[in-house]
Order: C-alpha cells, then structure tokens, then sequence
C-alpha cells in the first residue's frame, strides 16, 4: 500500500466521520440554551469553542488508541483478514446508517437510545462552565461511537501502515476534517446566525445526509476491500 | 385552576404556571436572537392567548399546551416558534 492510498482512506474515513451528527445537534442545543439564558456573546464562544475542542480532543484520542492498539497487535503489516473484517464492518453500518440513522417524523432526532440522549438533554441544560462544555465534547464523540467505530477504524488500520513520518500528519488530518462541521456551526453562531436558520438547514438536508453517509461508507467498505484485500491476497498468490 | 399532564410521568399534574411559560417562551425567543423588549412583549401576548384557550379546560397535557403556545408564537415570531416546537427533535 502507497502512503497515498492510506491517506485516501484517513481522509475518506475523516468525511464520514464529519456527516455524523450528533456532535452537532449537541452544539446547536447548547447554543439555543446559551441564547436563551441571555449569556454574554463571549461565553457562548468559550462554551461553543470549549464543545469543539472537547470533540476534537476525544476524536484523537480514539483514533490514537485504536491506531496503537493496531500497531501493538499486527505491527505495521496490518493481515488481510483484519482489513476484510473491517471492510465488512463499514458495509454493515453504511447500511444501518441507511435504514436508521434518524428516528421517523419530523426534526433531527437520531437514532440513539432514548436514557442516552435524555442524559444528554439534562447535561445540555446544566451546562454553564466552560469545561462542562468541554466533557460534553468529549461524551458527544463516545455517545455516538456505534456509528464512527466503521471509519475511525479503517483509518487506525491505515495509520498503523503509515510510515511513522507521516503518523502525526496523519492524525491531525483526520481530526481537523472531522470536527470540520463544528468549527463551521461554532463560526456561524459567533458570526450571529440563527440557530433556527441552522437547524432548518439541517432538517432540510437530513435526508441527504444520511444518504451521503451510507453510501460513503459501502464505497469506502469496497475500496478497501478491492484496493488492500484483494491486493494482498493476489500478491500473495503470485509469491507462492 | 387548569392541571397540567407532565409526558415524562414523573410526576402525574402541576398546576399550570403563567411564570414558566413565560420563561420558557423568552428563553426560544432570546435563541433566535430577538431583542429584550419584543422577548417579554411576544411571551406575554402569547400566554394571554393560551390562557384564553386554557379557560374552562380542568386538565391538559403538556404536549398540547406547548402545541397551542407554538401556534400562538408563529405569527408573532415565526423563527423563535419553529424552535420551540421543534426544541425536543432536534437530537
């Protein structure tokens, strides 16, 4: 496998780990009672800022730790049959992502286990520090984790293949393109638009999303397994 | 005295309470950004409506006062109802 190939799939992974959005329905919910209890501009920043980097922090740490683990178990030699698993992997929730990412009826609501996001909605509610906000970054990532297991797998997989140089790189590529969309929300509500623009955005796209998400995921599940799989069993039979 | 019917069935009623509606009313109207004055202004004439709607009503749910708050708001603030009824969908 070329570097190259390996950071089109951590750059592919990273994408799809960005159209998940729980992280931002957090944000945008944040916001709204941000808004709501008449707080300063400036603390709104610092919580929205806080959520992001909470995200962002968590996101790396994943992927770190799966990447390790990657290293640790199959060193920089990653088997085929670990790739195929993965691949597998990614078709399953790129379906799932199809047939039940949101709940059915109108708004963003995700296909999440309701004590889950009952949690969620009370931690939202009481969050008024800026490092509140910041583990509710951090839990966005992990509460979610049933969908972004498939890409931030694929992308460990792939780091483990890198050469060491080009780990760092990357790590830092794949968290900055996946907390992309909360640097955007968090920009747009500094820069004073509405959240109700915002979430009407969402709602209008939802499905889209959600189409773009799956589909993602059963061509990155294909790419793997036609570009390392494949590949590695080929070679294979050449050599014997 | 009109009761309230709680969804999450914690507790079986409250009594309805001008106070809270207010607040939760300001708290969507201030989200989307709408100025003070206008906030307590628009809260106010929409509880007057519900409680015109509430008058002879012995018990209701939750849902559907937050149901007729929101139809009340739409006309007077359009972007703050659309986040008031839609503030439980949005996760």
């Amino acid at each position: 496998m070329t570097a190259l190939n390996l950071f089109a799939i951590i750059m592919l992974a990273a994408l799809i780990h960005a159209s998940f959005q729980l992280g931002i329905s957090l944000l945008t919910l944040l916001s709204g009672h941000s808004l709501g209890a008449k707080s300063r501009h400036r603390k709104l920043l610092s919580l929205t800022g806080s959520f992001t980097l909470g995200a962002a922090t968590m996101t790396a740490l994943l992927l770190c730790s799966f990447a390790y683990a990657a290293v640790v178990f199959y060193g920089t030699t990653v088997p085929a049959l670990v790739w195929a698993v993965t691949s597998g992997l990614l078709a399953g929730i790129g379906v799932a992502v199809w047939v039940f990412y949101y709940r059915r009826g109108a708004g963003t609501a995700l296909w999440m286990p309701r004590p889950i996001t009952a949690m969620l909605y009370t931690r939202v509610k009481s969050t008024g520090f800026a490092a509140e906000s910041f583990s509710l970054g951090l839990t966005s990532v992990v509460a979610e984790i049933i969908f972004v297991a498939g890409p931030l797998i694929a992308a460990s997989l792939s780091l483990a293949e890198l050469p060491r140089s080009l780990q760092a790189l990357g790590v830092v590529s794949y968290v900055l393109v996946a907390t992309l969309p909360l640097v955007v929300i968090t920009m747009l509500i500094g820069g004073g638009h509405k959240i109700s623009r915002i979430q009407k955005w969402r709602e209008n796209n939802k499905r889209f999303l959600q189409v773009a998400g799956g589909t993602a995921l059963l061509v990155l599940g294909y790419y793997v397994y036609a570009n390392i799989v494949v590949a590695q069993l080929a070679l294979r039979g050449v050599a014997s | 005295m009109t009761d309230i019917l709680k969804r999450d069935g914690k507790r079986a009623t409250e009594p309805y309470n001008r106070a809270k509606l207010e607040h939760s009313l300001q708290a969507a109207l201030h989200s989307v950004k709408a100025p003070a004055g206008q906030a307590e202004d628009t809260a106010r004439a929409v509880c007057d409506r519900v409680e015109q709607w509430l008058l002879g009503r012995h018990e209701v749910t939750a849902h559907d006062l937050r149901r007729k708050a929101a139809e009340a708001l739409e006309p007077l603030h359009p972007d703050a109802a659309f986040i008031y009824k839609n503030y439980k969908t949005i996760m």
